[in-house]
This record gives C-alpha cells, structure tokens and sequence, in this order.
C-alpha cells in the first residue's frame, strides 16, 4: 500500500508538470496578443506592451519562463494582476466560499444521487425505478446553465423564493439553489451509478446467503449490500470533484458568487491571464490530488483489490 | 433470405460448412443483426429516432420549417412576447426567434457531429496504436492523453479559446466554428482513447488474432480488417453520447462569449444574447434552450438505447 501511494505520487509529478505546461503555453503564447484590449478603444503602444513583456517575462525563452513559473508556485508566490493587486489575496478571499459551495454540491449528489439509486434499484422496472430513470435521462440532457437559468427564473423571478443572485457573504442558505444546479448533473450519474451496482449486487452470492441465514431485510440491504454497492459511487464523486470546480465556472457566474470560478469568469471577461494561469493551475491539481486520494482509499474500501 | 431465425442457421451453417462469403454473411446473426433486433423493440430508441430525423431536417432545410428570414430585424418589435404572429416572439434585435431557433439547429448539430468525428479520428488512432503497439508508444500516448484529461472541459476550452479567440475578438464565421471543433475535439480525444484502447487489448489476444498474425497479415491489416471492426461498438456508443454533450458544451462556450458568436446563428448565441434579460424576455432564451436540451435528450437517449441493446449484462 504504502510503494503502491509513492508511485503513484510519483507518476502525478509529469503530469502535473504536463498539464501546468500546456496550461502556460497556451496561455502565453499562442497567437493573440495578451495585452491586447488593455488600452480602451485604441491599440496599445510599443512602449507599454514592451515594459509589460519585461514585467511578465514574456522577453525570456519559454522554458526560462516555465522554470520561473514553478518557482514562484512552490514558494508560494502568485504575484499580481494586471491591475497590481495581489492574486494570493483574492484567491484566499475566494476559496471559503467555493469550498462552501461544492461541499454542499457533494453533499446534494451523495444524498439525493444514492438515494434515489437505491430507491429504484431495490425495485427495479417498479414505479419508482421509471420515474428515477427519466428524471435522471431529463437532467442528463439539460446544460448545466440551462438548469441555472430556468432555476433563477422561476424561483427567483417569478416566485421570489429566492434572491435570483448571491449576496457577498454568499451564506448556506443562499448558496442551497446554485448547489443543486451544480450537483445536477452528478446527482444523475450519482443515482445511475448506484442503481447500477445495486442490481448487480442484489444477484449476488452473499446477498442470497445473508437472505437465506434469516436476516432482516433492513439488515440485508444496509450492511451488507449497501456496502458493497456504494464503492465504485463513492470513487465516483471523488473523482467529480475537481470537474466540479470547473462546472463552478458556469453556476458562479449566473448566480454572482465571488468564489474561485467566479474570479476566472470575470478574469476570462477581462482578459487578464496573470489570474487566469494560477487560478486553472490550482483548479488542476485539486482535480489530480482528488484523483489519487479516491485510487489510494479504493484499497482501504475494498479489500478485494490488491495494488502489488 | 427473409428472415432466417437462429435454428435454420445453425442447421444451414452445419449442412454446408464451404458456402460462399456472402451467404455466410447472410446466415451469421452476427452483433449488428443482435442489436437491431433489440433496438427495434425499444420504445426509446423510435422516439429518439423520430426526433433525430426532425432534427436532422431542420438543420438541413430550415426554409421547410419557416418562412422568415432569421436575418431579418424590425427594431420596433424587439423583445415582443409570443403572439399569433410570430410564435415564439421576437428577440433584442426584434428578429423572429422562432425562425432563428430554427437556423441555429444547422450550426450546433454541426459542430456536434464534427466534433465528435474528430475525437473518434483522433482518440481512436491513438488508442488503437497505443494498444496495439505497446511498450513506450502506448506509455506516451497515455501519458499525454492524462495531461489533457487532468484538464477539466470547461477550464481547458476557456484557456484555449481564451487566448485564440478572446471574447472581443471577432473571426471569420467559419474559422470560429473550426477552432470551437477542434478545441472541443482536443479536450476530448484522450476519453475515447482510453475506450478503444481498452476494446483493442481485449481484442488482441483472441484467437482469431493469433490466427491472423499466424497466417502473415501485416498489421495495418490486423488493425483494420480485425482489431477496429470488433471495438467498434463501445466507441459508437460514446460517440452517440458525445454529440450531445458537444452540443451542450458548444453552447456553454458560446455563453461565456468565447465559443461561436455573431454572425452565426446558434442556439448559444441565442441563449448568450439575452442571458442579461431574463425579467423582461425569458422567451426569446428559453426557446432556443429548450431546443439546445431537446437535441442533447435525442442523443443522450439515442446513445442509450444503442448500449442497451449491445450490452450483454442487460440480455
């Protein structure tokens, strides 16, 4: 276990270091000018975007640049937008609030995902299982900002339930709505997922034994075929979690959160890359350590799989 | 021959074990006549069937739907609600929306398909070299295909098209919509690489493989004559699956103002336009996005019910 968590760790370092490249080339150099459209109507002159490139870098080779680029990420050092503000401030301003957000996401998808999971695998091809079935086959065809929209039409604008956006402080109960529009799509795979591995589960040689030693149907089902089932939906949303930073895009934008995706919707807006690059940067490795912690706790989950 | 039903085959089959190339075709109920004979007992997949076509027409002659011009502005009418006269009303510019719902099939269901004709070209190349290859093709392949994948969708286009294509910038209608394929086709490959790579090695060590290898055939012939028509059916069901979510994806994109943009007529655009005038015009965004989810419905159910059918488990 413990050889099997250290290669692992090591096979991430390329492709952290792959991914942190390809994010960088493109960013920086491919065609576009990146200091394009910082000057109001008309072009920039030569002076500024020279004394710009300097101050950013952008004169040195691009592997020199990468280098600087690590360098500054490991001590820390995200240095400043466009505007000299420092993005280190703005990202620790606006990561409680996305943490806030997605936990609450995983928290929508793991309750109501397995839920109705369950629910229609207990009784499959039953009412429930037809009903599960399509609104998962609805929800998987609708874009995640469609469900935003309609959700803050309706609710917010035509019923006043809710504050169609989201006040600074960006609370739990105002964060409810934009959560579930971020959980939708998980929350789909998340009840399929389940239902799933239920039904193959229910077919099983320990389930018939435990049914037929006499046990509660309570006790079939919530130990020992539970268990068993939860396993590959757990990996699941573990794995989901950094896609859902990047969904967080999309839902804190129509909503106005001031989280992580948020800053990279107005970044993106606002064409300014020196937030963009930490920003997607850190988005990619809360994705790629996600994804290890869910392969190395598969192990702990399931015993039957051996890493050797 | 009709309809020949299992038993006759069998018996045929064993009567004259010599017969020609095309009768044994005939008589084998191979995978693809399994499937259809599923598929066409399934509710789902006509339904899905019917809706494509209506689709598919739309995008192809639109005029059929519609006699307005989608181009066609009358400023005083802008933002008009639904009437007799124009059934989905007008939008921001005063232009039929239900005319330009109409249009913009043809643009999103093009860049769907393509798109994914790309990522199966591009992904399925890859995964059938890396797998049958081996050894430090298939550890770089995979390597790289892991780099992109560790790139969430959203993020990697923004980043891409970002920077190609910033949102003030305005290219040519054609080169917009290329680059939204290709960058859509770029962040997608490396999951399709990993299904026909996965099909390949399963494939690889049949017996009718060996038998191949055994008898000379080079493996150009392996791949194409052998390996590919027997992975085909994992990577024609992602393929379904992902023209929908291509098409979803197009227009996430062009709502953050870094997809398509105007001139072309897109449900995105639509949607993008008016996202600012949800109290005032909901209908002239609603209507295109529930166009966009009815065609991402039939491909999802499409791709479905194709996977029900070629899924053993399921029998």
């Amino acid at each position: 276990m413990g050889r099997y968590a250290i290669r692992r760790l090591l096979q991430l370092v390329p492709v952290v270091l792959g991914t942190t490249f390809i994010i960088n080339y493109m960013v920086w150099q491919l065609p576009g000018d990146p200091f394009a459209g910082r000057c109001g109507q008309r072009p920039c002159p030569d002076s500024y975007v020279t004394a710009m490139r300097e101050q950013f870098g952008l004169d040195q080779p691009l592997l020199v640049q990468y280098w600087n680029f690590l360098k500054n990420l490991l001590t820390g050092n995200l240095g400043t937008d466009f505007n000299g503000v420092s993005v280190a401030s703005q990202l620790g301003d606006a990561w409680p609030i996305t943490i806030r957000l997605a936990l609450m996401a995983v928290a929508f998808e793991a309750i109501i995902g397995i839920g109705a999971g369950v629910l229609s695998g207990l009784k499959r091809g039953g009412f429930i299982d037809n009903v599960v079935t399509l609104s998962t086959l609805f929800l998987l065809s609708l874009p995640i900002f469609v469900t935003a929209y309609l959700l803050q039409w309706v609710l917010g604008v035509q019923l006043h339930v809710i504050e169609p956006t989201v006040t600074d402080a960006a609370t739990v109960p105002e964060l409810i709505v934009p959560a579930l529009v971020l959980a939708s799509l998980n929350m789909a795979f998340t009840a399929r997922l389940t239902r799933t591995s239920i039904v193959e589960n229910l077919r099983s040689d320990y389930v018939r034994t435990a049914v037929a030693k006499g046990l509660s149907n309570r006790r079939v089902v919530g130990i020992h075929l539970l268990r068993n089932s939860l396993i590959p939906v757990l990996t699941f949303l573990g794995t989901e979690v950094g896609s859902l930073m990047s969904g967080a895009i999309i839902t804190e934008g129509i909503f106005n959160i001031h989280g992580i995706g948020g800053l990279l919707w107005r970044a993106i807006n606002g064409q300014d890359y020196t937030i963009v690059v930490p920003v997607a940067t850190l988005l990619v490795l809360v994705y790629l350590i996600s994804n290890l912690l869910v392969d190395l706790l598969y192990g702990v989950l399931d015993p039957r799989i051996r890493y050797e | 021959m009709s309809d020949p039903t299992a038993t006759q085959d069998l018996i045929k089959g064993a009567d004259d074990p010599a017969a020609s190339p095309v009768t044994v075709r005939d008589s084998q109920r191979s995978l693809w006549r399994d499937t259809w004979d599923i598929l066409k007992r399934r509710k789902i997949f006509w339904v899905s069937l019917v809706m494509l076509i209506v689709f598919l027409v739309m995008a192809a002659f639109p005029s059929l739907f519609t006699h307005k011009d989608p181009e066609y502005a009358t400023l005083a009418k802008s933002m008009e609600l639904p009437s007799s006269e124009a059934w989905f009303g007008y939008d921001l510019q005063g232009r039929d929306v239900w005319a330009r719902t109409i249009y913009g099939a043809r643009t999103s269901i093009i860049v769907g398909v393509l798109a994914t004709l790309a990522t199966v070209l591009l992904g399925g190349l890859t995964g059938v070299l890396a797998a049958y290859f081996g050894r430090w093709l298939d550890a770089i392949i995979s390597r790289i295909g892991e780099m992109f994948l560790g790139l969430p969708y959203v993020l990697g286009a923004i980043i891409i098209l970002g920077t190609v294509a910033p949102a003030q910038s305005n290219p040519g209608k054609a080169m917009i919509m290329a680059v939204v394929i290709i960058v859509l086709a770029l962040l997608g490959w490396p999951i399709l690489m990993r299904i026909a790579r996965s099909a390949v090695i399963q494939a690889k060590h049949q017996d009718y493989v060996q038998a191949a290898r055994a008898l000379g055939a080079g493996p150009m012939r392996i791949i194409f004559r052998h390996l590919l028509p027997n992975s085909l059916a994992p990577i024609l069901v992602y393929a379904t699956i992902t023209i929908g979510s291509f098409i979803g994806a197009e227009a996430t994109l062009s709502l953050l103002g870094i997809g398509l943009r105007s001139p072309v007529i897109s449900w995105g655009i639509a949607i993008a336009d008016h996202k600012d005038y949800l109290r005032t015009g909901p209908h002239a965004m609603f209507f295109p996005a529930g166009f966009l989810s009815l065609c991402v419905l039939t491909f999802v159910m499409l791709g479905e019910a194709v996977r029900d059918a070629l899924d053993p488990k399921l029998r």
